[in-house]
């Protein structure tokens, strides 16, 4: 583990028990998370980066999602081992996870004020009522809630999305967390107060110097506001670049394809948009050998036969291609 | 608040008048009203008392033409229904439920009678239907799949299936005239008036479990299995995934969080369950020889006894409308997203 990381995930199998039997969403994933970085996770739909993420937080779906294997070492530590009692105290206050959904993720009958309140009560027992609602005020007014003292007295069916969504970003920071977890927070939002929130996460970000991993689609997010990149497929890590590397030389044929189809400022309109052929196989069904065999224009003999191993294809950077590692 | 429970308290008017202005025609129409009964009185006691019934092609008739018409008059059935309905509704509303046409006492003081012992057994069974079926469903929830979970489902669902009445059957049988533990029925013992205070208190129990049983039964189930799914439902959500994530213990996220919103289903029952329970069975009540509402509205419906019939429907419509005004109250005060505006 490097002096600056703080978060090392190491072989990690999480699977799920389906009628169809025990199912891998995520497969032998690693990577790291430096101290003060953000890390991108992007990939399509069913690709496991949210699996990735409820693993580190441990709130995997019971009884059916388990860590199969492999380690995830905060500090150092593997939170895999330890008990939910001390899971309980790295939960909310050292690492916080905001989710997609702001419209369902808070409780719709509890003030806004006493679901932020419960985050101190719970971490900081000591802290008397009055600071802890002084606490309460301050975090809303680092998220830029206009009137929070007044805030705190609404439910959140009478806020907004973004309101929502600040609420919960609130929550999670509100201990001032080592890492976030931000699992698609502006998915569900227009783009206007997207890119409000993005700033918001940005700029608290670099005030408490925390770590951040942002899981998104949009590879547009991920130049803005990343440091380092962690693309996805089918459960699988299949390329890992610090953000400028990335976008400069993409290596494995998947990113390659997914960068090619951002529309950019200098294509002439109407030209279409590649688009990557083919569909994720479900890891039901899951070929022999690469994983995007079926969709890579660049298929050789091999993929067909054997699992490609991440290979270092630069400065920090690895992709999982037979195009740049001999079997 | 105020200006909501106020519109909710006059909109009981159109509703009441609806129900009643319903059931009035309806006793109008329906063959074998009292005067029909009268008829069929007078001729049994012409032809000698021999059989109930009268004899085929005989269509003599033992009322003159003048007694029909006074009974009629008595009645009110010379005029016609709104106006006779309007006369009843004036009576009712300065109290007056009328008299029985089968016993001559006025119909109020029979159901008079009746309140206590309806009341006695609606409400316990509407604590214990609330005060062990969430606590119940909670445990149930949380065990979701497991041994007790799966037995307790067992038994409530065979509760479930049979009827009620049925139920009571069974259980005077096994406990009652088998095993003897439990009295046969009725609403205390003969000798109830000699007892000391303890043995009365002690009787009153021994004759209220088996029908409380029996009464119980199905909303029991009902609101259990409500109670399980919906707080199952809302383990699964995100805001308790949020609580979690907080650093909150399953637990704790279960009571400060998914129970809440789990008992609005239920606070929106509770309405129903009032009506429903009061109103008593008539088919438990006559299994168990209690003489409360169910049976006396039953009996008034076969018999043709109209003035109790609507008198009981008058006590029920309105008790019926308090209690969904009850239930919106009790929603409201779980939900803060229901607003009385
Ligand atoms: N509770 C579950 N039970 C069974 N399988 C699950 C469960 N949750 C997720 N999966 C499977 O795990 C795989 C990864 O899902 P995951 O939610 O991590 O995808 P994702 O990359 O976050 O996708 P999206 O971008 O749509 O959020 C999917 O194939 C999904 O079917
Ligand atoms: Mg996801």
């Amino acid at each position: 583990m490097n002096q600056g990381d703080i978060l090392r995930v190491d072989n990690l199998v999480t699977s799920f028990d389906t009628e169809f039997g025990r199912l891998r969403a995520v497969d032998q994933v690693s990577f790291t998370l430096g101290k003060g970085r953000t890390l991108g996770v992007v990939g399509e739909s069913g690709c496991g980066k949210s699996v990735t993420a409820l693993s580190i937080m441990r709130l995997l779906p019971k009884p059916s999602g388990v860590i199969e294997s492999g380690e995830i070492r905060f500090h150092g530590e593997d939170i895999t081992k330890i008990s939910n009692v001390e899971m309980r105290r790295i939960r909310g206050k050292k690492i916080s996870m905001i989710f997609q959904e702001p419209m369902t993720a808070l409780n719709p009958v509890h003030k806004i004020g006493k679901q932020i309140q419960e985050v101190f009560q719970l971490h900081f027992p000591e802290m008397g009522k009055q600071e802890t609602m002084q606490n309460v005020v301050r975090s809303l007014k680092d998220v830029g809630i206009p009137d929070p003292e007044k805030r705190i007295n609404e439910y959140p069916h009478q806020i907004s999305g973004g309101m929502r969504q600040r609420v919960m970003i609130a929550m999670a920071l509100a201990c001032r967390p080592d890492i976030l977890i931000a699992d698609e927070p502006t998915t569900a939002l227009d783009v206007t107060i997207q890119a409000q929130i993005l700033e918001l996460m940005d700029r608290l970000k670099k005030e408490i110097n925390m770590s951040v991993i942002f899981i998104t689609h949009d590879l547009g997010v991920i130049a803005d506001i990343c440091d380092d990149v962690l693309v996805m497929y089918a459960g699988n890590v299949v390329e890992t670049a610090p953000v400028f590397s990335l976008f400069e030389d993409p290596k494995h044929p998947y990113t390659q394809g997914l960068l090619s189809s951002i529309p950019r400022l200098e294509t002439p309109r109407k030209t279409r948009l590649p688009i990557i052929e083919g569909m994720v196989p479900s890891i039901q069904e899951l070929p022999q050998g690469c994983r995007f065999q079926n969709r890579c224009p660049d298929v050789m003999e091999i993929c067909r036969a054997q699992s490609p191993e991440m290979t270092v294809v630069g400065q920090d950077h690895s992709a999982r291609c037979y195009l740049y590692s001999n079997p | 608040m105020t200006a909501y429970l106020i519109r909710r308290l006059l909109l009981i008017i159109p509703t009441f008048l609806g129900i009643t202005i319903m059931a009035f025609t309806i006793t109008r129409f329906v063959p074998g009203g009292p005067i029909e009964r009268m008829i069929a009185e007078a001729r049994m006691q012409k032809t000698g008392l021999s059989s109930t019934r009268p004899l085929a092609g005989d269509q003599t008739q033992p009322l003159s033409e003048e007694q029909i018409q006074e009974l009629k008059k008595y009645y009110g059935f010379d005029k016609p229904i709104l106006v006779s309905y309007f006369f009843w509704l004036g009576k009712v509303l300065t109290g007056d439920l009328g008299v029985s046409t089968r016993y001559y006492d006025p119909v109020w003081d029979m159901i008079r009678d009746r309140i206590p012992i309806s009341l006695y057994f609606g409400s316990i069974s509407l604590l214990l239907v609330y005060g062990v079926c969430i606590p119940l469903g909670i445990t149930k929830a949380i065990r979701h799949k497991t041994q007790f979970d799966n037995i307790s489902s067992i038994i409530v669902f065979i509760g479930y299936a049979i009827p009620g009445w049925v139920v009571g059957v069974l259980l005077l049988i096994i406990f009652a005239s088998q095993w003897e533990i439990f009295p046969l029925g009725g609403f205390v013992s003969d000798d109830f008036q000699d007892m000391t205070v303890f043995g009365k208190v002690w009787d009153l129990i021994l004759h209220t479990i088996l029908p409380l049983i029996a009464y119980m039964v199905g909303s029991f189930t009902v609101m259990t299995f409500l109670m399980k799914n919906t707080l199952m439902d809302h383990l699964a959500s995100d805001y308790v995934r949020t609580a979690i994530a907080k650093g909150l213990s399953f637990e704790s996220a279960v009571f400060r969080h998914a129970l809440r919103n789990s008992l609005i289903p239920m606070a929106t029952h509770f309405g129903n369950n009032i009506s429903l329970i009061l109103m008593g069975s008539f088919l438990i009540e006559k299994v168990f020889n209690i003489n409360g509402m169910g049976l006396l509205g039953y009996e008034s419906v076969v018999e043709r006894d109209y003035p109790v019939v609507m008198g009981i429907l008058v006590i029920s419509s309105f008790l019926f409308m308090v209690g969904n005004i009850l239930s919106d109250i009790c929603v409201a005060i779980v939900d803060p997203r229901v607003t009385f505006e």
